[in-house]
């Protein structure tokens, strides 16, 4: 599973730090799913489009 | 922020117990017990480190667990125990070749038990956990 938050979090000017405390998790593993070391659950998937307004699949591309 | 605390209380009792243990001992060691002693000073130094990341979490506003942190933890768990395993079937084939102590042999596989779970943290925090 690929993603698109570095590219979102540009684009509402938003900091690892940013978004790692609107959703409540730690900044490491925003740093993880930009990597794509990590795989979210469905819950941090869904936290984070509702942070950039989008759907999980705009953000989160299932291969 | 209270897990931290207890993580340097905890560091701290058991560097006034292994101060203890030196100061029974009188200067008496043998090539073992510095073994162990290091040994003690590495987990200590980690449990310092995990505490001060708490602490520096606390104070960013993060929170001390999140999902990632949890299952790096249950991962660790489940290798280092995995590795534990080995470890003692190791240590029962090297008893009966080596001179040393139950007590001695005991400690040394609870010490391999310390370090192959901080071994096993260190590599999935830093490599991270992919839920394939």
């Amino acid at each position: 599973m690929n993603n698109r938050i570095k590219e979102y979090r540009a684009r509402f000017n938003l900091t690892q730090d940013d978004l790692a405390k609107k959703v409540n998790v730690r900044r490491e593993t925003i740093v993880f799913l930009e990597k794509n070391k990590y795989n979210p659950s469905l819950k941090l998937a869904h936290d984070i489009a509702a942070v950039f307004d989008s759907p999980i699949e705009a953000v989160f591309i299932f291969d | 922020m209270k897990r931290a605390v207890i993580v340097f209380i905890v560091a701290i009792i058991v560097l006034a117990t292994t101060g203890l243990w030196i100061y029974s001992s009188s200067g008496n060691f043998k090539p073992f017990d510095l073994l162990t002693f290091g040994i003690i000073i590495l987990v200590v130094a980690f449990a310092v480190f995990i505490g001060i990341k708490r602490l520096t979490s606390a104070k960013r506003g993060e929170p001390a667990e999140d999902e990632l942190s949890k299952k790096v933890l249950l991962k660790t768990a489940a290798w280092s125990y995995y590795i534990s395993l080995y470890l003692w079937v190791a240590m029962l084939f090297i008893k009966d070749r080596v001179n040393l102590d139950t007590e001695e042999i005991i400690g040394a596989g609870i010490l391999g038990m310390a370090i192959s779970w901080v071994i096993c943290w260190l590599v999935f925090h830093f490599i991270g956990v992919r839920n394939e």
